[in-house]
This record gives C-alpha cells, structure tokens and sequence, in this order.
C-alpha cells in the first residue's frame, strides 16, 4: 500500500516535473570558466537566420570567451507577442533584432530594454560604422538610445511607366496636381483601371498607415513629427492636404479599395507602396517586371508649390534591442558583438546582398564598399539616396492605439467618401489627443 | 473501497495536473490580472479595481464582440446544421463506402484555418476570375469589405470547415434509430415528409442537440478566419471576443485590460450556453423528443 502511495506520488512529481521543464528555456549567463553566452533571436527568415549565423561564428573565432547562440524569433502569433511572453516568463534572449520604434517604445516604457547609449562601446560602435547623423533620428523622447537600427528603408511609390507612356505621361507625376492630371487621363483610356488599387487603406489596423499616410504625411511636411513625446505635433495643414488628396483621388474613381490581387504587377492599379524586398519576389514571382522599363521609382508625390528636392518619406527601419534582464557581462558581450559586426563595412555589404535592405549608415550612397552592389542592382539606388531623407516611426508607447486612430477616423472614411478630408483630420486629433491624455 | 480510490485518484491524476496547470491557475492568474494595469512585462503595475471592466463595457470593440457573436451563432449554426444534417442523410443512404465518404468531409476539420483563409482571401479579391464571372453579370460585392457579406464569409468558411464533424456524430445518430421503427410507418402509411419531421428527427434529436450546443460554443470562439481575412472589420463587424482579447493583450500590450475582456467573455459565453441549453432541452421536452 506504502509503496503504491510513492509510485503514484513519484508519478505526479515526474508529471510535474516534465511539464514544466517543457516551459523552460536555458538563457545566457557567465560560466564558471568565465565565458559569457549570449542569446540572439534573429528574424526568423532563412537568409536572416544564414547571416547571423555566420557573423556568430566569426566573432566567436575573435572572441573565444563569448559564445553567441542565434535562434529565430517565434513568429506565433506574432514576433512581438513571442517577445512579450518571453519578458513574462523571464526567458527573454539576450538581444535581438527585427524590432521597430513603435514597439520598442513599448518595450522602453516597460523598461523591458538597456539603454543601449549606457553601455560602453556605444560611441565607437556609431562612429566606426559612420552613423552618427541616421542615428540622431532614432532618439526617443528621454534622450535615450533603445535600438541599434540595422536597416532603413525608405519607402518609395513605384509607377507602372508603361501605362504611364500609353496615356501619353512620360514623366513620373510629383505633385498632386501632375498625380490628378495623369489619374484623369488613365480613367479616359482604362475606365477599369485605378491609381491606387489597395484594400488597405481601407483597413484601420495600425502598421498599414506607414505605407500609405505617413508616406505622404512625412513627405507633404517636410518631414515634421506627428507626436512628440506624449504631444500631439503633426502639420494640420499638411495632414489636410494628404487627405484631400486621397479624396481627390476617390472623386476621381481612382482609388480601389478592396482586396486584389498582385494588383501592380498585373496593372489593375499603377501606383502603389514598394520596398526593397519587392526586388527579390519579384525576380521569382515576377520577372517581367524591369526596372525602367515596365516600372519606375520616385518619392511621394508632395502637394502643388512644395520644393521636389530633398522630399521625406517614411523609412520602414528595425534594429537590435538588449533586453534588461541581461547581466552586465551579457551587456558587454552583446555590445562587443555588434561592435565586431558594424565596425567593418564588409559585413554591411553581405547584409545588404543577402537580404536587399539598405543599412543605416550615413555613407549608404558614398562608401565604395557599397558602390559596385548599386552598381550592380540599380532599381535599389534610390532607397540608398533617399535614407538620410526617411523619417522613423513615432516612438511612443501607443502607437497601435494612435495610428489605428489614423485608420479610423481619417484614412479609412476619406477614401470611402464617408467623411470630409477637414472633418476627418479633426475627429482624429481629437481621439489621438484623448489617447494620449490616458 | 480505499484501494479504489486511491487507483482512480492515480489514473485521474494527469488530468488533474493538467487541469491545475494549464486552466485553474491560468484562470486565478487571468482574474488577478484583470484588477490591474499590467502588461506583463513592466517591474511597476497598479490595482484599478473594476476600471477595466467599466472601460471594456464601455469600449466599443467589446460592445461589437458581444454582438457579433450572436449574429455569427444566427448565420453560421443554421448553416453548419443544414449542410451536417444534408451531409449525414447523403451518406446514411449510402450502400456502402460511408466510412470513406465521411473521411472525406471531415478533412477540412483537420485543415489549418490560415491556410483555408488564405484561399477563400484570393478566390474573393477584386480580380479573382469568380469576382470577374459575378462583374460580367452585373453583380459587384465588396466581400471583405461590407460588413454583412465579411460576416457571412467567415460564418461560411466555419460551417465549411464543421459540416464534417458534425456530419460525423449525425450519422451516428441516424445509424442508432431502429429500422423496425420505419417498417412500422410505411405499413401505417406515413408520407416522406412526416417520416423525416415524426421519425427521424425526434429520434435524431439528441445527436442533433450535441451539434447545436457545440457549434453554439464554436461561435464563442471564432479568431483565426477572423484574424486573417477581416481583422475585425470593417469598423468592429466581425469582431469577435478572441479578436478583441488579441488586440489588447498582444497588440497594445494591455494584458491587464484583456484579462477583463477575457473575464466578461467567458461569464457572456458560459451564460449564453447555459440559457440556450435550457431552451433547447424545454423545447425537446415539448415536443416528446427526450
């Protein structure tokens, strides 16, 4: 009887025991031979995952006390949820990267992050990979630094110039009158094609309005903030002229607002959001699709009398973050990482070979390092040329709840006809300043 | 009598453990969450005693889940029923080869839902050739896009996905009735119709009242179609209790706000169960049916 007591007692603690060692995940810490481990969650693209991977391997070859140990960041649900239970169940990595402004503000807040400017190496590590003045951008509202960024992506709008060239444009439009003018004459000649065929701006989820308002927003103002720390600062004027002109566009029936198919590709609409990670789908998916023959490139279309040199747009950047519960060894050993990784340039060029995504470096478009790969790959020069002019995201703590407000009460209606483009700004600032009275 | 005990205890043990584990103190936890601001990750949080719940009464994405989960059980239970029941009379007919054919039905059960959304998301985009037959005849639909038709879509995608199952405990539900019972109507005469709504429903009902309380349940539950085709629009139409719970817990990172959400989910759901269960069983008592 004694005995059937323990067996069932040792069956429930082994039970136990499995359970939750299955919730476990061994994190870095400094050995008692005094290596240090660090954790990296890397996006978990194959290509990503190859490059650092190789980086690894080379800075533990340097650096035989620190071992680096990269592994994908769980994408289920999202990355960043997989970040957030990760915090929650105390088994964060050491750092990691694919993280935006927006949701390391979060992570901030939380004060889930080191302050990257805290820890030693940092100057070296922007001086030595020349990034002083992309990095100013990056500062959040308490002057702190949360994320090396390691990629900017300017966001251009790519044009259909064969259909531009059929209704007789030869020239990419930069205003929006030019942008109104060439929709006209597309309807004339293709009654069913559009300008713009894209379901999402009718969606109100957050992320979606970097690639279609603040485009245009950062463009049409120069570039000028929309929050600033917890103030509301965007351009009233240049926000009302970015609506209208989505309004025009509607008036015009040149908007298609639901879900299409590949819709640029197969000319259903012949202006839409690209970044460089087109390129690649594109040479498999698509390879009709050549740059300056069948497509070009340009920055924001800006409204009518605004300079088109020097226009801003929106850059699509993440970078690496270095989570709190690090130990101060981690730190170190993470900063010493980075700093063999972007202290010498060669490894910026097989980052941007391997994946296509400009690094943030102030010398992108001067550096000879990278001038024979531009060379090589002209349709990615203009996101090279356009990086010291991309504006970041707004690096507060809600910007899901503040951009889906964007969505919401501006974006969405306008492009439905449902609101005016004045009244539609208003009711947006008011709820956006309301959220951030919260 | 001990000795019994003490063997059942044993065998129902891994149950137990994982009953504590992975419900009884997630839902201790979930509850104290609810009190407070948390986000799970932040060192400092505060206790706002009810604030959450009075904010997630308010909140207009939980106003529209409570909503939309009755406009989601009154499409898609009608229709996961008719095409189960269709389904399991086809199949109760059959001469032979119905393991097969139920096989057959219920494989979408066992397909990802992500992948069932990506297709019906590209067979309903703008330019599909289904959008172009339906253009060529005149009809234009928004099917994502208009909140009737998203909900209907997604409603359809789920009874889709469901009419197997349930066809599955149908047809074990028309194999258990008796055929001496029909011999005894076709002598007395009845009609095809008064066999089907005297006979076989009647005797069918039980079967058909565990299908009408689980799709009931899976309307509580509806996220990933949700998730992947609509989002929960178009403005909060098919946005459902789980769509809600994710945005806050995992997109705004108001985990404390979302246990709330979680909370009156759960005391909605288990309350909408209850009463529709009671109805369900007056109505079969009625009717002589159980």
């Amino acid at each position: 009887m004694k005995m059937k007591k323990v067996a069932s007692l040792f069956l429930t603690a082994c039970i136990g025991a499995s359970a939750l060692a299955g919730c476990s995940t061994g994190n870095g810490d400094k050995s008692a031979d005094g290596e240090t481990t660090i954790e990296f969650w890397a996006a978990p693209n194959p290509t990503q995952q190859v490059y650092w991977k190789e980086m690894a391997k080379e800075f533990e070859k340097e650096n035989p006390k620190i071992n680096v140990k990269v592994s994908p960041i769980k994408e289920s649900p999202t990355s960043e949820a997989s970040i957030q239970s990760a915090i929650a169940g105390k088994s964060a990595p050491t750092m990691s990267e694919n993280i935006n402004r927006g949701f390391a503000a979060q992570l901030a807040e939380s004060k889930a992050l080191v302050p990257l400017n805290e820890i030693d190496g940092w100057e070296k590590l922007l001086k030595n990979r020349n990034m002083t003045d992309t990095i100013k951008t990056w500062k959040f509202s308490d002057d702190n630094q949360y994320v090396m960024p390691i990629y900017s992506n300017p966001m251009l709008f790519g044009w259909r110039i064969d259909v531009l060239k059929e209704i007789g444009v030869n020239e990419i439009p930069q205003t929006y009158s030019e942008v109104l003018d060439a929709t006209q004459k597309l309807k004339e000649k293709y009654p069913d094609k559009y300008l713009w065929a894209k379901g999402d701006l009718a969606d109100p989820t957050a992320w979606k309005r970097w690639f279609d308002f603040f485009m245009l927003y950062d463009a049409a103002s120069g570039g000028n903030n929309f929050i600033e720390g917890d103030k509301f600062v965007a351009e009233d004027k240049a926000g009302v002229e970015v609506l209208k002109f989505m309004d025009d566009l509607r008036k015009e029936k040149a908007l298609l607002t639901k879900q299409a198919t590949d819709p640029f590709e197969s000319a259903l609409g012949i202006f839409t959001d690209l970044g460089p990670w087109t390129f690649s789908y594109w040479e498999e998916k698509f390879p009709e699709m050549k740059y300056n023959e069948n497509f070009g490139l340009s920055l924001p279309p800006v409204p009518d009398g605004t300079e088109v040199k020097n226009i801003n747009t929106f850059a699509d950047t993440k970078g690496i973050v270095v989570y709190a519960s690090a130990t101060e060894e981690e730190r170190k050993a993470a900063m010493e990482f980075m700093n063999f990784v972007y202290s010498n340039p060669e490894n910026d060029l097989k980052w941007l070979e391997t994946t296509k995504l400009p690094p943030a470096r102030d010398d992108l478009s001067t550096n000879e390092s990278f001038k024979a790969f531009f060379d090589k790959n002209p349709v990615l020069k203009p996101y090279a040329e356009a990086v010291p002019n991309a504006i970041p995201s707004i690096d507060n703590a809600k910007y899901n709840e503040l951009q889906t407000h964007i969505g919401r009460y501006a974006v969405n209606p306008v492009v439905k006809g449902e609101v005016d483009p004045e009244k539609g700004w208003n009711e947006m600032k008011k709820a956006i300043k309301e959220e951030l009275k919260k | 009598m001990k000795k019994t005990n003490g063997t059942g205890w044993l065998f129902a043990s891994p149950y137990l453990l994982y009953g504590i584990v992975f419900f009884a103190i997630p839902l201790i936890w979930s509850m104290y969450l609810s009190f407070t601001d948390w986000n799970l990750i932040s060192p400092v949080y505060y206790f706002k005693g009810f604030d959450n719940f009075i904010e997630a009464v308010k909140h207009p994405g939980v106003q529209a889940a409570f909503f939309v989960t009755f406009k989601f059980m009154a499409a898609f239970v009608p229709m996961v029923i008719v095409s189960s029941l269709a389904v399991a009379l086809v199949i109760h007919g059959l001469p032979r080869f119905k393991g097969l054919f139920l096989i057959g039905f219920f494989l979408p059960y066992l397909a990802s839902g992500v992948v069932s959304s990506l297709i019906v998301k590209g067979l309903l985009s703008h330019n599909s050739a289904f959008n172009v037959l339906l253009r060529n005849i005149g009809i234009e639909i928004d099917w994502l896009s208009t909140p009737l038709s998203a909900l209907l879509v997604v409603a359809a995608i789920i009874a889709w996905k469901f009419t197997g199952y349930y066809a599955l405990i149908l047809t074990a539900g028309f194999e258990g009735i008796n055929k001496d019972v029909y011999e005894a109507a076709a002598i007395d005469g009845v009609t095809s119709s008064q066999r089907f709504w005297k006979i076989t429903l009647p005797l069918l009902y039980p079967a058909l009242f565990t299908v009408l309380i689980l799709s009931i349940g899976v309307s509580f539950g509806i996220f990933t179609e949700v998730y992947q085709l609509t989002g929960g629009g178009p403005n909060y139409a098919t946005n459902t209790w789980q769509m809600e719970i994710f945005k806050q817990a995992f997109t705004n990172l108001s985990a404390g706000y979302a246990s709330a959400v979680a909370i009156i989910a759960s005391v909605v759901t288990f309350a909408s169960i209850f009463v529709i269960r009671k109805l369900l069983e007056m109505w079969g008592k009625r009717n002589g049916w159980v």
